[in-house]
């Protein structure tokens, strides 16, 4: 699979993030080679990739911790290494790691962020008693960052990353280390940030997080695989969408599976578009499995074939990202191989 | 919001953080201010400005004059030596100065007289040591000599102690000579011819006498006279000129009872000559109320300062209070970038408007404030000098009060005082930034402070004078604040006076370079991260 420039953008949107052929690399070592993508306004992008893949790298480009090697990045129009003061007012960024102080509370850690951005006295203490609330740290607001577990540090660094109310927001990983019921808060708050016009660009090693972005990129050995919605994800790692089968009978090859390759929505490019799955099951991809389904029913009934079940199929994101990361690296070992 | 109240808020923002961070700090506290303060305060409790006493044996030559003589001289020749005997053992006393049972072996020269009457040369006492401290070294050399000049003076003393007990004969003489001449003068007056005459020819006696012993005193004291530029008209010339005139009275008078003199004539001459031996008596008199130290040893010293007087502890003190202010600014401020870039911190920074300016204004602020704050304490512990009375509780200890504070003198004007702790810990804090804007890691940092303080202790005239460095090493010495600030400090606290415009001016302007460089050097840092 060819790293390809990926624009998600509608005609009329503002883009926010920029990058074309974006590359950084250490020493002989590409961390993030030739990625290119634009984000729209009031979007959640979601940056998925195994560890060590370019993802935390990639964010420090894009807010100008590092100077690119090759290509360019804007964000909020401007080069991120010619960012004004202003605008890295409208930026909030929160690290992967813990980068705060941990001799100091969290109030003060809070209110040190705060300051950072200019918030004044007044009107700073009442935004930060209602972040403390919603990360669930009000009532920890004496104890010192270092006694705090490692996933309330993350919730710390989460409520001092909104504190000044970016309008636009790269997090690092915000979700590792939460247990499932806040992480599912967080994003529901990414959400309502989303909904009142910031973007949002969140790396996360949780591939089902993807479901809750507009747009996911995922992201291996340091190169930009694609770029898609978390629906159009599914039909990129299989080539279509899936509908499984069970069969009364058993699979027999030349009565119940290659005939279901003279349908059109079958994807027949692919060589395993219609296989065996076990001794009664089968799985075929196509285009669109709402289309596929009814005309699946109809013919198997012309033919008397009788099915105890037919439906499509929706793999979990976990295997998605398997299926796109495998065959991407697949693809960029036999590159290499051809290149060598 | 303005502006200007933004850039406030950030740069405050690192203010309110660093105090709150130093307070949650306690024993980082008290290792860099009450550690090194009391390791301060006992050395100066402990250290006795006194020169050491060195426990000496003599060494003397069988057979030597000096053998018998010896105790005398060297008993009592000085506090600084312990005589601890005398031997004809050099063996024995060097294997005791082996085992460091004394500090010093003495040895007489074998045959002083002889290398002095008859060779002309000066008779060598040698000294044996087992220093390895060159200092000490130095102070068993000087020691050797002030001790040998104070033999010779003894010496010379002796000599002229002599001399004096002849001048004590001729007082005597010149009493004899006026008693002979009075009897001559009575015998006249009786017409006793041959009485007079023996008379006579006794006092002619001893008038050449007289003359003899008094040419060599007079030889001595003129040639005293001559290198010290006193007066001639003084005592010897009154000798001489009294002895030449009893001499042409002795001439003019003839032979007594000669009938070619008048009588009454010779009678009124040998009065007069009585009254000039009477003033010679007196003159010699004046010569023997010389003390004979005084003569070997004209002139001894009286030391007066205009300076207001100091002991060595107070001495030191504004010193102290500069090593501590200085340690504790470098060492905070070579940790703080350390650790915001182990912390990570330093990423967020990037991200964030605030600019490298307003990190450092921020971070100086907290650390000058701090550091005020133990310039306070520790000048108020320095200067106080609050005598705490102890009632029931002073029986116990064995005193009535207890002293609260070293009792500093605190001459000068505090305006001056705090002017120099601010520029000391300006200069200090700004070092200290550049050295964390350099260096990698906190033990790096840390080690940095320490050779800073290492190079204050040898360098900034603390306890080594600048005027005893090498020109070019002096230039450690001014390029460090401590050499300012000691200067300046002991002439407000000490002296009482203003501070050197200069020292002030280039102190403050170190500040200011220091800022500068660890400005672009964060600026760099923050501008983006190395690969």
């Amino acid at each position: 699979m060819a790293t390809e420039r990926s624009d998600v953008r509608s005609s009329s949107a503002e883009i926010d993030i920029h990058a074309a052929k974006l590359t950084k690399q250490f020493g002989d070592q590409y961390a993030v080679k030739d990625v290119s993508f634009d984000i729209p306004r009031g979007k959640i992008f979601g940056f998925i990739g195994p560890s060590g893949s370019g993802k935390t790298t990639a964010v420090r480009l894009l807010t100008g911790i590092y100077p690119p090697t090759a290509g360019t990045a804007r964000v909020l129009g401007v080069e991120p290494m010619n960012f004004t003061q202003h605008l890295r007012e409208e930026i909030g960024y929160m690290p992967q790691l813990f980068a705060l102080y941990p001799d100091l509370t969290v109030w003060e850690n809070l209110n040190f962020v705060a300051s950072l951005y200019g918030m004044n006295f007044v009107t700073r203490r009442k935004r930060l008693r209602e972040l403390l609330e919603f990360v669930e740290l009000d009532k920890d607001r004496r104890k010192l960052a270092r006694s705090i577990s490692g996933g309330m540090q993350r919730r710390l660094t989460l409520a001092a990353t909104l504190a000044h109310d970016p309008r636009l927001l790269f997090l690092d990983e915000p979700t590792a280390g939460i247990d499932p019921v806040l992480r599912r808060k967080f994003w529901d708050h990414f959400k309502t940030l989303q909904d009142s016009g910031r973007t949002l660009f969140v790396t996360t090693q949780y591939v089902g997080e993807a479901a809750y972005c507009d747009y996911v990129g995922v992201m291996t050995r340091g190169q930009l695989v694609l770029v898609e919605t978390p629906q159009g994800l599914r039909k990129r790692a299989y080539g279509g969408e899936l509908v499984d089968i069970v069969f009364k009978d058993s699979v027999s090859e030349r009565r119940h599976l290659q005939p279901l390759q003279q349908f059109d929505f079958v994807q027949k490019q692919l060589p395993r578009a219609v296989q065996r799955t076990g001794r009664h099951n089968a799985r075929i991809v196509v285009d669109d499995a709402g289309a596929a389904l009814p005309a699946l029913m109809k013919w198997f009934g012309d033919q008397e074939i009788e099915i105890e079940n037919i439906e499509e199929h929706v793999p979990p994101f976990d295997d998605v990202f398997v299926e796109i990361v495998s065959k991407a690296e697949a693809e960029m070992d036999a590159a290499e191989a051809n290149h060598g | 919001m303005g502006n200007l109240s933004r850039l406030f808020v950030r740069a405050s923002s690192f203010f309110s953080k660093e105090i709150f961070e130093i307070l949650r700090q306690p024993r980082l506290i008290a290792t860099l201010v009450l550690g090194p303060f009391l390791i301060l305060l006992l050395f100066g409790i402990g250290y006795r400005n006194e020169a050491p006493v060195l426990r000496t044996v003599f060494v003397v030559p069988a057979g030597s004059p000096l053998e018998t003589e010896i105790e005398k001289y060297a008993s009592d020749l000085g506090e600084q030596l312990d005589y601890r005997g005398a031997t004809t053992d050099l063996e024995g006393a060097l294997a005791q100065l082996k085992r460091g049972e004394i500090d010093l072996v003495a040895v007489a020269p074998f045959d002083a007289y002889s290398t002095i009457r008859y060779e002309g040369e000066q008779a060598v006492f040698t000294l044996y040591h087992n220093e390895i401290d060159p200092l000490q070294a130095d102070y068993v050399r000087y020691f050797g000599k002030i001790y040998i000049d104070e033999v010779n003076r003894r010496i010379l003393r002796a000599i002229t102690e002599r001399g004096q007990e002849q001048s004590i004969s001729i007082s005597q003489r010149a009493a004899s000579a006026r008693q002979n001449s009075a009897a001559m003068r009575d015998a006249l007056a009786r017409g006793d011819v041959v009485a007079a005459r023996d008379y006579q020819r006794a006092f002619e006696r001893d008038l050449y006498q007289l003359e003899t012993d008094t040419n060599t005193t007079i030889e001595l004291l003129d040639n005293v006279d001559a290198t010290l530029g006193g007066d001639a008209d003084n005592s010897t010339e009154a000798v001489r000129s009294g002895l030449q005139q009893i001499r042409d009275n002795q001439a003019q008078l003839g032979l007594a009872g000669d009938s070619n003199f008048d009588s009454d004539a010779q009678i009124s001459t040998a009065t007069q000559i009585e009254a000039e031996l009477a003033t010679l008596e007196s003159s010699v008199a004046d010569l023997e109320a010389i003390d004979s130290r005084v003569l070997v040893s004209p002139f001894r010293s009286e030391t007066q300062s205009v300076a207001p007087a100091t002991l060595l502890a107070q001495y030191f003190a504004p010193a102290v209070i500069v090593l501590l202010l200085q340690h504790l600014a470098v060492t905070f401020g070579a940790l703080t970038m350390v650790r915001e870039r182990q912390l990570g911190t330093v990423e967020l920074f990037r991200v964030s408007p605030i600019s490298p300016a307003e990190v450092l204004v921020g971070k100086y602020a907290g650390y000058l404030l701090f550091g005020g704050v133990v310039a306070a304490i520790l000048t108020a512990v320095m200067v106080s000098g609050y005598q705490l009375p102890l009632s029931g509780l002073g029986s116990l200890i064995g005193t009535d009060t207890l002293t609260l504070g070293l009792g500093v003198p605190m001459g000068g004007n505090w305006l001056y005082f705090s002017a120099v702790v601010f520029a000391l810990l300006f200069a200090s804090v700004g070092l200290g930034f550049v050295i964390s804007l350099i260096v990698d890691t906190d033990s790096q940092a840390v080690q940095y402070a320490m050779i800073v303080l290492l190079s204050s202790v040898f360098f900034s005239g603390v306890f080594l004078r600048l005027e005893t460095l090498l020109s070019y090493v002096r230039a450690v010495s001014w390029s460090l604040p401590a050499t300012y600030a000691v200067q300046l400090l002991q002439t407000i606290m000490l002296r009482g006076q203003a501070p050197s415009v200069r020292l002030l001016a280039t102190l403050f302007g170190m500040g200011v370079l220091f800022y500068l460089v660890a400005w672009l050097l964060l600026g760099r840092q923050m501008r983006y991260q190395a690969d």
